[in-house]
């Protein structure tokens, strides 16, 4: 479904990616890690459109969108989530779900968006400002709802379950199961838990400087020195 | 309550049709005031539209103002166009000026006023040095008045008046028929959350562009009403920054995120300044508009229509301000 090869994106003289490949297949989740700074948002972005790569091809669907602007993109199905959660400004919850369906598909579906405010747990939040009026779990959970209201192929999750407490994490992890069960996404989480990952998570890779270093099921990937060396800080084979 | 609110705003609507012409129809000077103010009105509205669902802050708007002017009166001077349709061309004629502004919408904030307050000057320096289409700073005298239609003038005071309150309401119309659009949704979300925006599936680039065109349209064509009401437009009158800085300041006075607060706003702010203000201060009376601006700004940030619903005794902050902001 989502081809990436070969990418690269510098700024300036930094190497954010440097020659990374990696593919995912329609109703797999993959879980994306590395220390901070290792690439794995501007993966995210140069996956939704928000920055262009200078090397290498993507493809979704067969189709090379390296080129599409970020609202194609979401119009032709790769819907996403910010680490920090970037709710519509003055407009209430369901307002929120009603511009993304428009705009994501084309029409306002109530149903399907009641549907979707009753799998995240927003119902009773619905008319309430984005912006002002809802906890952290509730925007991270807006953030999920709206990407699945543009009705997505592919989910891209940025740090999703970032500063929740234990419970939270919990629910939440198994929220993003049901929803993988329900709506049979391909879903790419970024997350720095590993035990989420693990549970979460068939296969992982794992970005380090910019470099994708592992790839694999979690137990493979979090064994191997270099992925192990990227998150103590420590040079492998030394 | 929508339906309420929307009986009353249609019944103040029809009175200023009829109860104005019929209080101050016969006192010309007045009249021509309550036309300049309302001109001044619908600048103010295309501001605020930009402002609001744009969310552009544009000192550029002399420029669609100056373009509507000489397109309409050009065109009914050198093509022989009926006045109603070089209205509408005013329009379009400006929007294509804002076409070459375009560049200028990758700009944010303070950044893009500048570009259109560039953009503005440059409109200007054209219409004086191209001195075989506009007769330069000479300007051109002698343009057509508004006609005569079943037998009434409206080249008079009350005919004018007509008119642009009539293009003032429909421009209000427009502009709230947007706003309550899902689109009107989209362009309120962009202003602080772009990125979220696009992310799911909004063209905010082209959804700020039309916001753009129409913005310039409304002015282009109060430009051109202006033209035909005054009959003489030169360069320094017709892109004057006057064109650009009362319509904000009548729009901030008035509540610049409501729609009528803007036009109402410019009625209050004009009146007050020339009939009374300037009556006791022939020389900078201005000051006194800059005052009650600053105080308006420090004590009712809303806008005048929102000390209007709360001396209504509308309930809670939150839902003042909310049909302050729908009004």
């Amino acid at each position: 479904m989502l081809e990436l090869r070969d990418i690269g994106v510098h700024f300036g003289g930094l190497h954010a990616l440097d020659s990374v490949s990696l593919s995912v297949a329609a109703g797999e989740i993959v879980g994306l890690v590395g220390p901070n700074g290792a690439g794995k948002t501007t993966l995210f972005n140069v996956i939704s459109g928000t920055v262009r790569p200078h090397r290498g091809t993507l493809r979704f669907d067969g189709d090379d969108i390296a080129r599409m602007p970020a609202y194609a993109r979401a119009r032709r199905g790769i819907g996403r989530t910010f680490q920090i959660p970037q709710p519509m400004h003055t407009l209430t919850v369901a307002e929120n779900l009603t511009v993304a369906q428009r705009f994501g598909t084309g029409r306002v579906d109530a149903g399907a968006a009641a549907e979707i405010l009753d799998l995240v747990q927003l119902t009773d939040r619905a008319s309430r400002d984005a912006a002002t009026e809802l906890s952290l779990t509730e925007l991270k959970a807006l953030e999920v709802a709206k990407a699945l209201a543009t009705q997505p192929r592919m989910l891209l999750l940025d740090e999703v379950l970032a500063g929740l407490e234990a419970n939270g994490k919990r629910r939440f992890t198994q929220l993003l199961a049901d929803i993988h069960a329900r709506y049979k996404l391909a879903i790419l989480i970024i997350e720095h838990d590993i035990e989420t990952i693990s549970t979460l998570c068939p296969r992982a890779a794992v970005l380090n400087f910019g470099q994708l270093i592992a790839d694999g099921t979690p137990d493979f990937v979090f064994s191997q020195p270099d992925v192990v060396a990227s998150y103590t800080g420590t040079v492998p084979h030394a | 309550m929508e339906i309420r609110r929307i009986a009353i705003w249609v019944a103040l609507a029809i009175s200023s049709y009829v109860l104005v012409p019929l209080a101050f129809a016969g006192n010309l000077y007045l009249m021509s005031m309550i036309v300049a103010s309302l001109t001044i009105g619908g600048i103010a509205l295309a501001w605020a539209l930009l402002g609001n669902l744009g969310g552009l802050v544009s000192f550029g708007h002399a420029a669609f103002f100056g373009v509507g002017s000489y397109a309409s009166a050009l065109l009914v001077m050198k093509a022989g166009w009926p006045i109603g349709l070089s209205l509408l061309a005013g329009g379009v004629c400006a929007a294509l000026a804002a076409v070459l502004m375009l560049p200028a919408l990758r700009l944010r904030g303070p950044y893009f006023a500048l570009a259109v307050l560039a953009y503005a000057h440059i409109f200007r320096i054209v219409a004086t040095e191209w001195k075989g289409l506009t007769n330069g700073a000479g300007g051109i005298g002698n343009i057509p008045r508004f006609p005569v239609v079943f037998g009434y003038d409206f080249a008079s005071k009350t005919g004018a008046y007509w008119i642009v309150l009539s293009l003032v309401l429909v421009f209000a119309v427009i502009y709230w028929r947007i706003r309550a659009s899902h689109a009107g949704l989209a362009l309120r979300a962009m202003h602080d959350s772009e990125d979220a925006t696009r992310a799911v599936g909004v063209n905010s680039v082209l959804l700020k562009a039309l916001m753009l065109f129409l913005s310039a349209f409304m002015t282009g064509v109060m430009g051109a009403f202006n033209a035909h009401y005054i009959n003489f437009l030169e360069p320094d009158y017709a892109f004057s920054g006057l064109w650009t800085m009362l319509p904000i300041v009548a729009a901030i006075f008035g509540g610049y995120r409501s729609v009528l607060g803007p036009p109402i706003g410019a009625v209050v702010v004009y009146l007050a300044d020339q009939l009374v203000f300037k009556g006791f201060m022939p020389i900078g009376h201005q000051i006194v508009l800059g005052a009650l601006l600053g105080a308006m700004i420090l004590f009712a940030p809303e806008g005048l229509l929102s000390v209007f619903a709360k001396r209504a005794h509308w309930p809670g902050r939150r839902r003042v301000a909310v049909a302050s902001r729908d009004a």
